[in-house]
């Protein structure tokens, strides 16, 4: 099996697996008890929050929240902002963002959302319209999840701040940590990442805030995470998500490279009369966003899965929602609209890969012109 | 004194000679949905007694009966000796403390020797003695206190009726091949011949690649939904994949959908001579979708000589709906998976497609040969296992 749907989920990194696999067997300890057992797992979740946040910036000027997952992340960082107002956000975020937003409808901030360039970032120009003085939240994805596309957030939130000061702002991160090489700026307040796109596991994520920021509790009860997110800590994914982290960060440079190269073979290698590029050049190595002329994605998908070679897709073979949100925001053609794939890489993708999954998709996409044509 | 839940049938007493039959399927099914719960299930004359079951799982027992074709009501009482002070314990603990009541005696045991008059009596003036806050109504009570006295120095003593489902026993009206999509109808549709005592085949048409596992995924639950009253035990896809292509690429695109449906038609009645089915059992109602004409049906119904039975044939679909959430399977319906891929549907079905032009666009295929191939799919899943 060629696995190329690392934006979905990694596979658990096996070192980093046996590395946190103590603290499921003799270091079960609660972080809140106060014997010795207890008391040396609650430092050593200090130090896993230490690591995580030395990756983005200056650990005094910080703090990380432990959560269950990128979506409470971001559920957390919306629902505790934008509290008035309005609230400015993307037509290119993720669900967890997406439908937070529209959530806020319903406690009386008014949501915008800015439209996309083809490639799917967002219009910056656009966005800096929608803040007013009365904006109380702008979130931005960094990485687009569906297209790969790279919003420069520092800029943004430097040019979101100088009009409105007051504002503060969120980035879902989930699709660029350690993955891209950065550093947060002093202008970005919140930054959801997620354990299980690098190598973690599931059910593990973080929302960064800047120590300076007032934030409302998310779970009430026994005051974990300084208040912010009670409940007893996921010792074993955090333990993982440091020890994954540590791996990925170490070669984060490394992989950008390589995987940029393999990027750019894959699409090379694939059929330019069936397959247009969604994805830009710029974008994060680690997607390639492909649409296939007048087939479906989801088709073509299990075609490639049945060939061995399992990728993405961005939209369902549903009446119900027969396209996807972010792909019809890029503006992609009636001819590809329905034809989406997406691969996306790991440290652990190799050229082989790359090869075998150029064969399977342009294999798959004629053997599926073939089927479906009429005499 | 033990608490138990007495069962009342409908219908069989209808059947005559055959009701020793039907009173043994129904003890079959009864046992069947009490399976993995601890209890025993006596015959009594005229109704089922379930007993010696966990008292603290009523209510997961009740449910269970409660789902069981045949069962008209049933009753949550107690079982007892026939003495007074029985009696009165028994009757003390059904009855509630206030409000208005009536004691009700029914007398299995002619030698009793208390008339039924008396005992109502007797049991009512108790009962006014230890809740003050009882009035006796014998005309509109608000409560009713049930004593049955059994012939074996026995009595039944309760204070409500539950409603059963009613219809026949599953297995005592044939056997039917469904075919279930994943849609709304055709499980309440299934419910429907089941609840006339058929045992309902459930077979499902699917073509991967253009449908995915999650369709299959959600028939599957569907089934197991349905199960819950007709006790299938199989489910049965075959893959029609290759027949929409070649209709797609060989006759009228206005067609598709009529000459799919066709075959379903011919894959069902092949699929329900090989296990002994006597029909097939859809959930089309008229006029629902542009194939469910009277034209549709006449050219579906031309490729088979099984009866096809559509139970739903003249309800709306608010009416469907009604039934699906009452059953339980219309959260599931209405998961958003196709059972049918849209990259065959044409833009504009034939609503009123002719037999003869139907019949010249298959001319233009081999159906034989497409029709062993989708046998050749088949895969079979144990609902129990599923």
């Amino acid at each position: 099996m060629i696995y190329l749907d690392n934006a979905a989920t990694t596979r658990p990194d096996a070192e980093a697996v046996e590395a946190a696999l103590p603290y499921l067997h003799e270091q079960f300890f609660n972080p809140s008890a106060l014997y010795s057992g207890g008391v040396a797992v609650q430092g050593e979740l200090r130090r896993a929050r230490a690591s995580l946040l030395s990756y983005l910036g200056d650990g005094a000027k910080l703090e990380l929240v432990f959560t269950s997952c990128g979506s409470e992340a971001d559920d957390h960082a919306i629902f505790a902002s934008a509290r008035r107002g309005n609230a400015v956000t993307t037509a290119g975020e993720h669900a967890a963002v997406f439908q937070s937003f529209t959530e806020l409808k319903n406690r009386n901030v008014e949501p915008r959302f800015a439209p996309l360039h083809k490639d799917g970032s967002v219009d910056i120009d656009a966005l800096l319209t929608l803040v007013d003085e009365k904006t109380t939240l702008v979130s931005v994805v960094h990485v687009n999840n569906e297209t790969g596309a790279v919003n420069d957030i520092a800029s943004i939130a430097r040019a979101v701040k100088a009009k409105n000061p007051r504002c503060i702002f969120h980035s879902d991160g989930v699709q660029a940590f350690g993955k891209l090489p950065f550093r947060l700026t002093n202008d970005i307040d919140l930054y959801s990442v997620s354990a299980h796109k690098i190598g973690g596991a599931k059910g593990t994520g973080a929302l960064i805030k800047r120590k300076t920021l007032a934030l409302a509790p998310y779970i009430f009860g026994g005051g974990q995470e300084g208040g912010l997110r009670s409940g007893t800590e996921n010792v074993f994914g955090i333990m993982l998500f440091a020890a994954a982290a540590k791996k990925k960060f170490a070669s984060i440079d490394a992989d950008f490279t390589r995987l940029k190269g393999y990027r750019e073979k894959l699409f090379s290698l694939l059929e330019k009369d069936i397959f247009a590029r969604i994805s830009p050049e710029d974008g994060t190595p680690y997607i390639l966003t492909v649409a296939a002329k007048n087939l479906r994605g989801e088709i073509l998908q299990r075609l490639l899965s049945e060939r061995g070679v399992l990728v993405g897709t961005g939209s369902a073979c549903s009446s119900k929602h027969p396209t996807s949100r972010v792909i019809t925001a890029c503006g992609v053609g009636k001819e590809y609209i329905n034809g989406v794939l997406r691969f996306s890489f790991s440290p652990q993708t190799t050229e082989g890969d790359i090869l075998a999954a150029a064969d399977a998709a342009n294999g798959a996409a004629r053997e599926l012109y073939a089927r479906t044509a009429r005499s | 004194m033990q608490k138990v839940i007495i069962i009342r049938y409908a219908e069989i007493h209808l059947k005559g000679k055959n009701r020793g039959y039907f009173e043994r399927v129904f003890s079959v099914n009864l046992e069947r949905a009490l399976k993995g719960l601890k209890h025993e299930l006596h015959r009594l004359s005229g109704r089922y007694l379930v007993a010696c079951f966990d008292e603290n799982r009523t209510e997961e027992i009740c449910e269970r009966i409660s789902r069981v074709f045949g069962v008209h009501s049933y009753s949550v009482g107690l079982e007892t000796g026939t003495s007074m002070g029985e009696l009165f314990e028994a009757a003390k603990v059904v009855c509630p403390q206030e409000g208005t009541f009536k004691v009700d005696t029914h007398r299995a045991d002619k030698k009793y020797p208390k008339t039924s008059m008396q005992l109502n009596a007797e049991v009512g003036g108790y009962l006014l003695s230890q809740f003050p806050a009882l009035k006796v109504d014998v005309h509109m009570p608000a409560h009713t206190v049930y004593l049955d006295i059994r012939e074996n120095a026995t009595a039944l003593v309760f204070s409500k009726f539950e409603a059963g489902v009613g219809g026949m026993p599953v297995g005592t009206s044939g056997k039917g091949v469904l075919l279930i999509s994943g849609g709304i109808d055709s499980p309440v549709a299934g419910y429907m011949m089941a609840k006339r005592g058929m045992s309902v085949e459930l077979l499902h048409f699917h073509s991967y690649p253009y449908t995915n596992d999650g369709a299959k995924e959600k028939v599957k639950e569907l089934a197991k939904e349905l199960a819950r009253f007709s006790h299938s035990a199989r489910l049965t896809t075959l893959n029609v994949a290759h027949i929409q292509e070649e209709i797609h690429a060989k006759c009228a695109p206005e067609l598709n959908v009529t000459l799919l449906r066709r075959f379903m038609y011919r894959l069902a009645e092949k699929f329900a001579r090989s296990i002994g089915g006597q029909c097939l059992i859809t959930g089309e109602s008229l006029g629902q979708v542009a194939s469910q004409t009277i034209e549709g049906i006449t050219s579906s119904n031309a490729v088979v000589t099984l009866p096809v039975l559509r139970p739903l044939i003249g309800f709306d679909k608010d009416e469907i709906i009604a039934i699906s959430r009452r059953i339980g399977t219309y959260e599931t319906s209405v998961l958003p998976y196709e059972d049918c891929c849209t990259v065959f549907l044409p833009e504009f079905p034939a609503i009123k497609p002719k037999l003869s032009f139907v019949e010249e666009e298959e001319g233009r295929l081999d159906v034989e040969r497409l029709m062993e191939e989708a046998f050749a799919s088949k895969e079979v899943y144990d609902l129990n296992e599923i």
